[in-house]
């Protein structure tokens, strides 16, 4: 009897201390961590069309069409088949995709997330944070690390 | 200890300082022994098919291998190969490989079924997916996939083209099946799920009931079956192949999953990995099982008190507290892909000394939760009537039934790999190995709360190792080449302790950057299979808490 | 004069007519009244309760504390597809969710709910009140046993045979322990039990603690509310519906409307076994303050009875069936027989002395 008063007296304390751990999600939005991977950016500017994140990628999520110069045309992206794993962006050598922070993104349909480089492009930034200044140190650590030969196809 | 131990006697085989004596297993075998090969961490014996129950029935009565960990099946140009991967309880450092070459042309080979029960769902797994027929299996059925599939996806003889669409008349009758067992007239037929709210994902629970007594239950698995293995047969070592093991168990124990991968490959392709990385591994995995062991709880308390329950909530806010500290780490929540060969992906976020505090913090809130959960869970007399003494797991069974994790530790067996066969930084550190002799229900859930009290004094350790680390040592990743080629035929297996028990890889290497053959050794697998020991006999409730007390995640059980 | 004299005099209705009618506008005042009150309990402060009680936030977009949740819950729920499953034994499986709902509502005819004025809110008084209440309270089990058998569904056949099971452990002690309190009071008539306890059982200076049975005896009140429990299937004791053993027991296969009226009838049941529970022991519309606010009290101490119900959920475990009946068998019956007995004692042998 006593425990069972004990465990009525503990669920009691939770509902009038009155503190909740949910938030009103669209109203307040609870934090990021800068290190969050969310759906990517892509800077075609920057872009060298090494195709590495293409070879990396784990599932196929990235698809680069080039012309016969080895000049980039397309750059899509699925961001509803990506697993979000980031090796795209650790392997790039010239930070062209980035993981951005941004969490928040809908399709009425699958074909809606399938993300051409200008749509890629569009995404904004989350609370303007830039993923790569919580990442720099460790990049250092990862660019031009390794012995076996680099593969640029 | 204030009094040493008596001195253990030696098990044939044995050396006095714990390692193995492959010439004297040798011996202990004679005749039946062919070959002998090498595998990375347990030499291989070679035997005959229809020796397999002689050469495991001797080594296990007379050598102590107690512990069937896995079985690895695979077919090569010229023949099939099912290769038992054993291990002692008493110390898993000790390993054997048994392997066992049929010919290709009739795959029959003995089955093991009679030494391990265990066996029976390894054999089924390993006659589904590759084709080897074992003689004896009292119950050789498919497993994983449908039981109207056409031929075994991993023989190399399989046609991948072939159309497997099987009209729905000529699956069995779900209604019809096994209305009745035989010597009982009034028993009742009933499928508990795979849509069913207690049975943690899609599983099928094939069940005849008398009253609300269950007579017979039959684990149905396979609805999450996702080709995991062959996944990372695709992948190349260095990269594409981290970014699963976070979706075999789902439930938060990413880092664990990954570390029983970066652990098996390390050892394959000789990687070392910097102290440094090790210390963050161990805090990173520890919090991984205490954010898994959350949800184990929260969903034992659904079983228990209703869906209703307020203990599912305060554990899941806890798990959530700890997913903070993890996405701070590694950039995700729940699929970390944190670790890397030869170390982990990120140094600890910066400020270094707010994310400590933030660790500390946790570490210090956890016992107040913890007192929490015994006043709500194990200090309530109702809770106390439901479990206690419900889903007996005597330790023969659970040893039998390769249980391993809280489910085995909550049958007094004393079987942790962290202490076991270290790795990471576990052996620097002080913790405790929870073990608890109730062997029911209770006793699991309990050895679950306590062991959530050690990983949090682990990762306090860590944590004063970490900030007293140099900062000019503070070397996160080894140099490991770009592309990783182990050499041809290496083959490994490589446990490290899940949240639910020993997470093996078997990894054999075909002298290319992706691995020929990945095995996983799905704890939740083995454990679920000792469902049938638990729940027979018992009432409704009690297989459902016997099965919440196993915390399965089927991700994990069907790959 | 009662609720139903006022009507027909307004309306100026005399004899049969006036007390048909009267009573008809009376009653669906009155069920109208349950109803709202389950209408509120049900989408609304069962949600913030139990939120409460998990530190979560639940409803809060709709109107203050989120109450205007129930109007989009309500027509979301009556504007589902109502599936058919096969093989249903069809008047059985339609008419259980209406004797599920009815008979709970049907409990409130005879209960006191204090004043307004001159008016009596109660709509009949007979004298039988206590047992027409249990009578039509235990009603619900039929309709759960229909439910669960016609549904052609295991779960709900399992569910079905649980609720009998659990309704014949438990009507027992729980009528027993309410004979206790008619010796105590000496009437079966519900009024007559609220007036005995308005007199003062001792006297603290200005504070006068009222006789309430509840008081008066505590052993027979808590005997009474674990076996309410039981009779409303709440936790501990929620075992016809146990969601994580048999899916939802003997509602497994309603949906839309029936499944509401499911809903609904549980709701009421929570609210009729608080309504009998501050009937017999907590003094009814008794309370603090003039008699006008009988009502006001009256609300309180069903809705209190509803939170405990929840409060109970949250913290409690389901208790086994086979421990269910030996709970109910081999514990409550015995200590029903024994307050009982003691109780005839005190008053049939020692208060005339």
């Amino acid at each position: 009897m006593i425990g069972i008063l004990k465990g009525m007296a503990t669920t009691m304390k939770h509902a009038l201390d009155g503190e909740t751990f949910t938030v009103s999600y669209p109203e307040e939005e609870p934090d990021v961590s800068p290190r969050f991977r969310g759906v990517h950016k892509f800077s075609q500017e920057r872009c060298i069309w090494c195709r590495q994140c293409e070879n990396v990628c784990p599932n196929d999520t990235i698809q680069i069409v080039m012309d016969d110069q080895r000049n980039g045309e397309q750059y899509n992206l699925h961001i509803g088949q990506c697993i979000y794993c980031r090796l795209c962006e650790e392997v790039c050598p010239v930070d062209a995709i980035l993981l951005t922070e941004n969490f928040e993104f809908v399709g009425d349909t699958k074909d809606e997330l399938a993300y051409n480089k200008e749509e890629l492009k569009n995404v904004p930034w989350y609370k303007d944070l830039d993923p790569l200044e919580s990442r720099e140190p460790d990049r250092e650590a990862w660019v031009g690390e390794g012995d076996g030969e680099v593969d640029y196809q | 200890m204030s009094l040493e131990p008596p001195e253990p006697e030696l098990d044939v085989g044995e050396t006095p300082d714990g390692e193995l004596d492959y010439d004297e297993l040798a011996d202990l075998l004679g005749e039946h022994v062919l070959d002998r090969e090498e595998h990375v961490n347990a030499k291989g014996f070679v035997i005959r098919p229809d020796s397999v129950e002689t050469v495991l029935a001797t080594l296990r009565e007379e050598a102590g291998f107690d512990h069937l960990s896995c079985l690895t099946a695979q077919q090569y140009p010229d023949r099939y190969e099912s290769i038992y991967h054993l291990k002692k309880y008493d110390d898993p450092t000790q390993e054997l490989s048994v392997v066992v070459p049929t010919a290709s042309e009739e795959p029959v080979s003995g089955s093991a079924a009679g030494v391990f029960d265990t066996a029976i769902w390894h054999e089924r797994e390993a006659y589904d997916l590759v084709g080897i027929e074992y003689e004896d299996n009292p119950d050789l059925r498919r497993i994983l996939l449908p039981e109207t599939w056409q031929g075994h996806p991993l023989s190399n003889d399989y046609n991948q083209d072939q159309p497997q669409i099987v009209p729905l008349r000529e699956h069995a009758n779900p209604m019809e099946k096994r209305t009745q067992v035989p010597d009982r007239s009034d028993t009742m037929f009933i499928n508990i799920g795979p849509h069913h709210p207690a049975t943690h994902g899609v599983l099928h629970l094939e069940t005849v009931l008398d009253g609300e007594q269950v007579v017979d239950v039959d684990p149905d698995i396979g609805y999450l079956h996702r080709c995991e293995e062959q996944m990372c047969e695709q992948g190349t070592y260095r990269h594409q192949i981290m970014p699963y093991p976070d979706r075999w168990d789902y439930i938060s124990a990413g880092m664990l999953n990954e570390w029983s991968y970066a652990r098996a490959a390390e050892d394959l392709a000789d990687i070392d990995v910097p102290e440094y990385a090790q210390v963050i591994r161990t805090m990173a995995a520890e919090m991984s099982r205490i954010a898994a062991h959350m949800l184990a709880i929260g969903t034992f308390a659904l079983d228990i008190y209703g869906d209703f329950t307020a203990i599912f909530m305060y554990s899941i806010t806890d798990r959530e507290k700890l997913q903070n500290l993890l996405e701070d780490l590694s950039g995700q929540r729940l699929m970390f892909n944190y670790f890397r060969l030869g170390g982990v992906a990120w140094d600890l976020p910066e400020p270094r000394e707010q994310y400590f505090q933030k660790v500390r913090d946790f570490c210090e809130y956890m016992p107040g939760r913890l007192e929490e959960y015994h006043n709500l869970l194990t200090s309530n007399e109702l809770f106390q009537m439901r479990v206690l003494d419900t889903g007996i797991l005597p330790p023969e069974e659970a040893k039998s039934y390769g249980c391993t994790g809280p489910v085995a530790r909550g049958s007094g067996i004393d079987y942790d790999l962290r202490r076991g066969d270290p790795y990471g930084y576990y052996d620097e550190l002080e913790w405790d190995v929870i073990t608890d002799d109730g062997c029911d229900n209770f006793a699991r859930a309990l050895v679950r709360l306590k062991e959530m009290e050690q990983s949090a004094r682990i990762i306090e350790q860590c944590v004063d190792v970490l900030e007293d680390w140099p900062e000019d040592e503070r070397e996160i990743q080894s140099n490991v080449p770009r592309t990783l080629k182990p050499d041809h035929d290496k083959e490994i297996y490589r446990a490290v302790e899940g949240a639910k028990g020993e997470l093996g890889i078997y990894i054999r290497s075909d002298g290319t950057d992706r691995p020929g053959r990945f095995k996983i050794r799905s704890p939740a697998f083995c454990n679920l299979q000792s469902l049938e020991v638990m729940a027979e006999g018992e009432y409704i409730p009690d297989m459902v808490a016997a099965l919440g007390s196993l915390d399965i995640v089927l991700g994990e059980v069907d790959r | 004069m009662t609720l139903a004299e006022t009507i027909s005099s307004a309306l100026g209705l005399e004899g049969a007519v006036g007390q048909f009618v009267g009573g008809f506008i009376g009653a669906a005042i009155v069920g109208t009244f349950i109803l709202a009150n389950a209408a509120v309990a049900g989408p609304w402060a069962k949600r913030k309760i139990t939120a409460a009680f998990t530190d979560r936030i639940s409803v809060d977009k709709l109107g203050p504390l989120g109450i205007g949740i129930i109007i989009p819950d309500a027509v979301r729920l009556i504007s589902k597809e109502l599936i058919v499953p096969e093989g249903v034994d069809r008047p059985a499986w339609d008419i259980a969710p209406l004797i599920i709902a009815s008979s709970a509502i049907l409990g409130f005819a005879v209960i006191p709910m204090g004043s307004i004025g001159s008016v009596d809110l109660q709509l009949a008084d007979p004298e039988v009140g206590l047992a027409f209440v249990f009578a039509v309270a235990s009603i619900a089990s039929v309709g759960l046993v229909m439910a669960g058998y016609a549904s052609n569904n295991k779960y709900s056949f399992l569910g079905g045979l649980r609720a009998v099971a659990q309704n014949l452990a438990y009507e027992i002690p729980l009528i027993l322990t309410g004979i206790s309190v008619v010796i105590f009071a000496g009437t079966l008539q519900l009024s007559e039990i609220v007036a005995t306890q308005q007199q003062s059982l001792v006297e603290l200076g200005p504070v006068a603690i009222p006789a309430w049975f509840a008081i008066v005896n505590p052993f027979a009140f808590i005997l009474f509310l674990a076996a309410n429990m039981a009779e409303v299937g709440r936790n501990p004791f929620d075992i016809p519906e146990a969601p994580t053993e048999i899916v939802a027991g003997f509602q497994t296969e309603y949906s839309s409307v029936y499944f509401v009226l499911i809903y609904l009838g549980e709701f009421v049941h929570i609210f009729l076994g608080g309504a009998i529970i501050a009937t017999i022991f907590l003094g009814g519309p008794s309370g603090p303050g003039p008699a006008s606010i009988g009502l006001l009290w009256f609300l309180v101490k069903i809705w209190g009875v509803f939170l405990l119900t929840q409060w109970a959920r949250s913290a409690l475990p389901r208790v086994r069936i086979d421990q269910l009946i030996e709970i109910g068998w081999k514990g409550m019956l015995v200590l029903a027989f024994a307050n009982l007995f003691v109780t005839a004692v005190i008053v049939g042998v020692l208060a005339p002395l």
